[in-house]
């Protein structure tokens, strides 16, 4: 009996046309107005205005781009804030990956113990933490006295003011967002495919790159282009803990408006700074969204 | 004595203080198919395991051809394995994923090619071979996982419940084609399962486990028509085990007394008794049901046509449920009925006799 009903279900649902998609979802865009209309007035207008006085002050043409990138210290700017920005990225990744793997193997305790602390940092005020890193990263802070009170260094590390300490507290405030990108590909991996590698004939090296890398390469991309993108205009950090020959970006662009008043070369900056993160997200949109990834 | 190909020597493994496997000896010819069967949580997989490297024994020796493995790394015992879950590499393809064990091998471009195409045919998976792990069904994946650890012509093939995922008729179906490719390849495999039936259909030899131990060694029919304990005799096909106490022993021919009081004599005592309480077991197959007037009286509680045999079950006199299986030529007259009173008869050389510990 049930079973004639069931066979009746499936007929009929074969026999049936596609169901229409629901009306409700194409015709919704009214209740996005107030956000859209929010976005529009506080994001699209100023960096509009933006673009424009880049390429009207002090007059018509792209000299603000040309000066931006022809003249050596701004260079110099750019190329800081590309060194920081990679090494921030590059030295996430290095401790995030085995900080995750942590996180993935170890008793449940243990991980939410550490995942706790993780969480915790990144919810710690901002600039205390920085602040703090100020006082660690003094020379006669804790840090270079216990390297000098070990014997390991005679005289303290420069590591405030430069940009070693940019890195250093950058990484900090970075690394739980790698962390928090490669957990959940980390607690998908099954042990018994590492088992199987090895089985096959692979080596512990050969396991981790043809494996254990590419399985989690979408994680890395998602966790490594975030902290990327917000490096690139960190301000706070770099202004508090790094000197004036490791000016970055963002640092320079608060500088022109605020002290030289040079409206037109700050929003060149700024608008350099938009496209640098645009392209980069479309680069992770093309290559690595989870989505593509599920129909590769 | 001639050198066994694989030998296990007294593998004992302890988890903490838990012993998994205690005593585990056993030597495996070259090309021998051999089933590990056993209830769940018996020690098959740890044995396996040991096989393959993962789990170092606390104590005892694995020999490949007289050298021992242990202290050899997985990757280096050229032992193939399937497992019970699916373990594609899931960023690679189906070819890839064959392709693999000889990559890591660096083995030449040509070579691997020629491989994976002869794979793929060994598995019947052709069609397939672009495709990734997660568009293949399960039974799919487990061919492709076959096949992958058949590439490098591995010494062992290990296989831990790889078909336990899948519906009866797709396991019964790998079944035939996992004996076929050990006939073409000639591989010497080992193989875990809990399914008697799957262990009877597949294997040369069946290694039976209990309790982390080995209860018995020996092909299926041994295994069915001389049981070795009383868990054998139950675990292989069906079997009705009758608490009765040895009267009498002549010879190692038992008089025995069954619960309602009749008594049978002739039945061998296999060396296991003197005199005292016991059991033994019928196999549903060797009872009749008769009217004669000797025999244990019950009464029909069910009665089963099942095309080429009739089941009964049977209710004694002392309340124990008795099967019964009877070929359909060997009916005279209508069968009995629920209800109907019957006796059960056999001949007492068909009895086993095991005693309880
Ligand atoms: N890593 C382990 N730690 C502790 N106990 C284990 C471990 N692996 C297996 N065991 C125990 O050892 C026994 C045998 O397990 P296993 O060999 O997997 O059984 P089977 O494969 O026959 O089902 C089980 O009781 C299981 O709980
Ligand atoms: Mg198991």
């Amino acid at each position: 009996m049930a079973d004639a009903i069931a066979v009746k279900g499936v007929r009929a649902a074969q026999a049936a046309p596609p169901p229409p998609a629901p009306r409700r979802l194409r015709n919704g865009f009214a209740p996005a107005v107030p956000g859209l209309a929010f976005l529009l007035l506080c994001f699209m207008l100023p960096v509009l205005a933006l673009l424009l006085r880049s390429l009207t002050q002090p007059q018509w043409g792209l000299q603000n781009y040309a000066a931006l990138l022809a003249t050596s210290t701004y260079a110099n700017v750019l190329f800081n804030t590309f060194a920081v920005a990679g090494l921030v990225t590059g030295i996430s990744a290095l401790l995030g990956l085995p900080l995750a793997w942590f996180l993935a193997v170890a008793p449940r305790f243990w991980s939410q113990l550490v995942f706790g602390i993780v969480i915790l940092s990144m919810w710690t005020n901002l600039l205390a933490r920085t602040y703090a890193w100020m006082v660690l990263l003094q020379d006669t802070g804790i840090i270079n006295n216990f390297l000098i009170w070990t014997g390991i260094i005679q005289n303290p590390l420069p590591l405030f003011g430069t940009m070693a300490g940019v890195v250093i507290g950058m990484v900090y405030i970075m690394l739980p967002f790698m962390v928090l990108s490669l957990r959940g590909p980390l607690a998908a991996l099954d042990a018994s495919l590492f088992q199987a590698a090895s089985l096959c004939g692979a080596s512990r090296v050969q396991a981790f790159t043809q494996v254990f890398l590419p399985l989690l390469a979408p994680g890395l991309a998602a966790g490594g282009l975030i902290i990327f993108v917000m490096s690139l205009g960190y301000y706070i950090t770099p202004s508090l803990l790094g000197g004036a020959q490791d000016m970055m970006l963002a640092e320079l662009i608060a500088q022109l408006v605020q002290t030289l008043l040079n409206w037109g070369l700050a929003g060149a900056a700024s608008f350099l700074l938009l496209v640098l993160t645009l392209s980069l997200y479309a680069v992770q949109i093309r290559y690595f969204s989870p989505r593509r990834g599920k129909e590769g | 004595m001639t050198q066994a190909f694989l030998e296990l020597r007294n593998i004992r493994k302890n988890f903490d203080s838990f012993t998994a496997i205690d005593g585990v000896s056993l030597q495996i010819p070259r090309g021998e198919f051999v089933t590990f069967l056993g209830p769940s949580g018996s020690g098959k997989s740890t044995t396996l395991y040991v096989v393959a490297g993962f789990i170092e024994p606390s104590a005892g020796e694995v020999l490949l051809n007289g050298r021992s493995l242990l202290g050899v790394p997985p990757n280096h015992r050229d032992i193939g394995m399937v497992f019970q879950r699916y373990t594609l590499f899931p960023h690679l393809t189906v070819a890839e994923n064959i392709a693999f064990p000889l990559r890591v091998r660096r083995r030449p471009k040509a070579e691997i090619a020629a491989k994976v195409d002869e794979m793929l045919r060994l598995v019947h998976l052709s069609a397939m071979r672009d495709r990734k792990p997660a568009q293949l069904s399960g039974g799919q994946q487990q061919r492709v996982a076959l096949a992958r650890a058949l590439a490098y012509d591995p010494q062992i093939l290990l296989m831990d419940e790889p078909l336990s995922a899948l519906d009866k008729k797709l396991r019964e179906d790998l079944q035939s084609e996992i004996k076929r490719i050990h006939a073409e390849t000639g591989v010497t495999v080992i193989y875990v399962t809990h399914d008697q039936e799957e262990a009877l259909r597949l294997s040369d030899r069946i290694v039976l486990f209990n309790h982390g131990g080995i209860e018995q060694i020996g092909t299926g029919e041994d295994l069915y028509q001389r049981p070795a304990s009383a868990f054998a005799a139950g675990f292989i096909g069906n079997s009705n085990f009758i608490d009765i106490e040895v009267l009498e022993n002549r010879n190692n021919i038992g008089d025995v007394r069954c619960p309602d009081g009749s008594t049978l004599s002739g039945v061998p005592l296999m060396g296991r008794t003197q005199t005292g309480k016991a059991q033994i077991m019928l196999r549903p197959e060797h009872i009749r049901l008769t009217a004669e007037a000797e025999g244990i009286g019950g009464h029909v509680t069910d009665a089963a046509f099942l095309g080429d045999v009739m089941a009964h079950t049977v209710l004694t006199g002392w309340g124990q449920e008795i099967m019964v299986r009877t070929p359909r030529q060997m009916f005279m007259g209508p069968p009995a009925g629920v209800g109907d009173a019957v006796r059960l008869g056999f001949a007492p050389a068909d009895a086993f006799l095991f005693v309880p510990h």
